[in-house]
């Protein structure tokens, strides 16, 4: 569906709910976070609800820290979100958005085995997540499991993802949607952002890189989605703002072709896995990532400084 | 117009405490589907999960990269076999069912290529009581 479209059928649902709710004399002056506009199930799919009020799932950082190594692409520092900034990041939602970016850069720096800067990006994590009041998460225990196995990627790996995937639980079982879209779309800025970044660098694979790019079209759909329920919320002109970036990023997306074929799937039951064998072509022109790299620069401004 | 604020009082610390019990029941579940992630996994750092009732289907849409392997665990209760869950591609040709083999709780699908993919899950009736489902996506390195 058409971005302006969705947001404005979303807004029209929000409007007729907030009337449904003024008529029935249940409103009240609490502060409204936009969480509840989420609820708002598709009446075309009658018994279809949405997972956790939000329909999309945003693949992890991580992956693309992976598929860079596996590459041939070198650890790029200078590319990472200093930590140094982490005082200035004083509003709720650069918080939530930095928690993302620093996520993605722990990620980052495990994967390239750089274990002399990982510390740093977790106590930086660590800060942000108790700054917006996620509790538990980052806890003294995990940050001595993370001291103690600096030798093993596999294990910090697995550390972090938990404490991440603790943050978000936290977060949307306290109906607190709106900072989870945020924490997820500062990582995935972030790891596009390092992407496109080492795309201008030599190292072996790039075509594959550059395919992943182009892949996240349908990405960059799905997080404009999740953010789309806090839309012109009065209390959230910054993420508006944001969105609205997100918005003409995606309008260099739209013309990357994707030719998608579907192939019959084969199943191995002893070993309880399904290999998928349909395939998704990408054609990306070099104007189009040049342009996209333009952009995707200029939001992840917006939201490190 | 009082009868209206009361019952619209009453609807709203339902409301309240259902959300909050709903809440302990999918850390619960959660836990419980812990299980069936193995150390060879890595989570993807998010959590899903949807209060159904009765027929309705929780439904999510990702991307899966070609050239990786996920494990997709869906829970409910906190026993297994207790959902369906099927995957679709996006022109909805059914890729997965769990319900071809034994109601699985969970899965491995090794994506060649690059794919956006909707999933839908659904408590099986009679199998556990309407209540938390839960979503579980990790991927080996």
């Amino acid at each position: 569906m058409n971005h302006k479209k969705y947001l404005k059928l979303t807004l029209f649902s929000f409007a007729i709910i907030s009337a449904g709710i003024f008529i029935t004399g249940c409103s009240g002056d609490k502060k409204d976070d936009g969480a509840h506009e989420e609820d708002v199930i598709d009446t075309n799919k009658d018994n279809i609800v949405s997972v956790n009020g939000e329909l999309f799932s945003i693949p992890s950082p991580l992956q693309t820290s992976i598929l860079l190594k596996n590459s041939g692409a070198n650890y790029s520092k200078d590319l990472l979100n200093v930590t140094s900034k982490l005082p200035g990041y004083s509003t709720e939602y650069k918080k939530a958005l930095n928690l993302g970016v620093y996520g993605a850069d722990l990620g980052y720096v495990i994967i390239y085995g750089q274990t002399q800067d990982a510390l740093g990006y977790l106590n930086a994590s660590k800060k942000l997540a108790e700054d917006i009041n996620v509790s538990g998460a980052f806890d003294a225990n995990l940050m001595k499991r993370f001291e103690k196995n600096m030798s093993n990627n596999d294990s910090l790996l697995s550390i972090f993802t938990s404490a991440y995937r603790a943050t978000d639980s936290y977060l949307k079982n306290n109906d607190r949607n709106a900072v989870s879209g945020m924490v997820i779309t500062g990582g995935w800025v972030e790891s596009l952002y390092f992407t496109l970044n080492i795309l201008k660098k030599d190292f072996k694979n790039k075509q594959t890189v550059i395919q992943r790019v182009g892949e996240q079209k349908n990405t960059l759909d799905h997080v404009i989605k999740l953010l789309t329920p806090f839309y012109q919320n009065p209390d959230m002109t910054e993420l508006t703002e944001l969105t609205d970036a997100l918005l003409e990023l995606y309008h260099d997306f739209e013309d990357i072709e994707m030719k998608y074929t579907f192939v019959k799937p084969t199943t191995d039951v002893a070993n309880k896995i399904t290999t998928i064998n349909s395939t998704t072509e990408v054609k990306i022109t070099d104007e189009q990532l040049n342009n996209i790299s333009e952009k995707l620069n200029g939001i992840r401004q917006m939201i490190i400084n | 117009m009082i009868r209206k604020f009361t019952i619209a009082f009453a609807l709203i610390v339902a409301l309240v405490s259902f959300s909050k019990k709903a809440s302990a029941q999918c850390d619960t579940v959660t836990n419980a589907c812990m299980r069936h992630m193995t150390n060879k996994y890595i989570s993807d750092g998010q959590h899903y999960r949807a209060l159904l009732l009765d027929k309705e289907i929780a439904e999510f849409q990702s991307t899966f990269y070609g050239g990786t392997t996920y494990r997709i665990a869906v829970c409910s209760g906190l026993g297994d076999g207790n959902l369906v869950f099927r995957i679709f591609d996006k022109e909805r040709n059914l890729l997965f069912d769990n319900s071809e083999q034994k109601n699985s709780p969970y899965w491995d699908f090794k994506f060649v290529s690059t794919l956006d993919c909707t999933i839908e899950a659904q408590i099986i009736p009679g199998k556990a009581p309407s209540g938390c489902a839960v979503m579980m996506v990790s991927f080996k390195q």
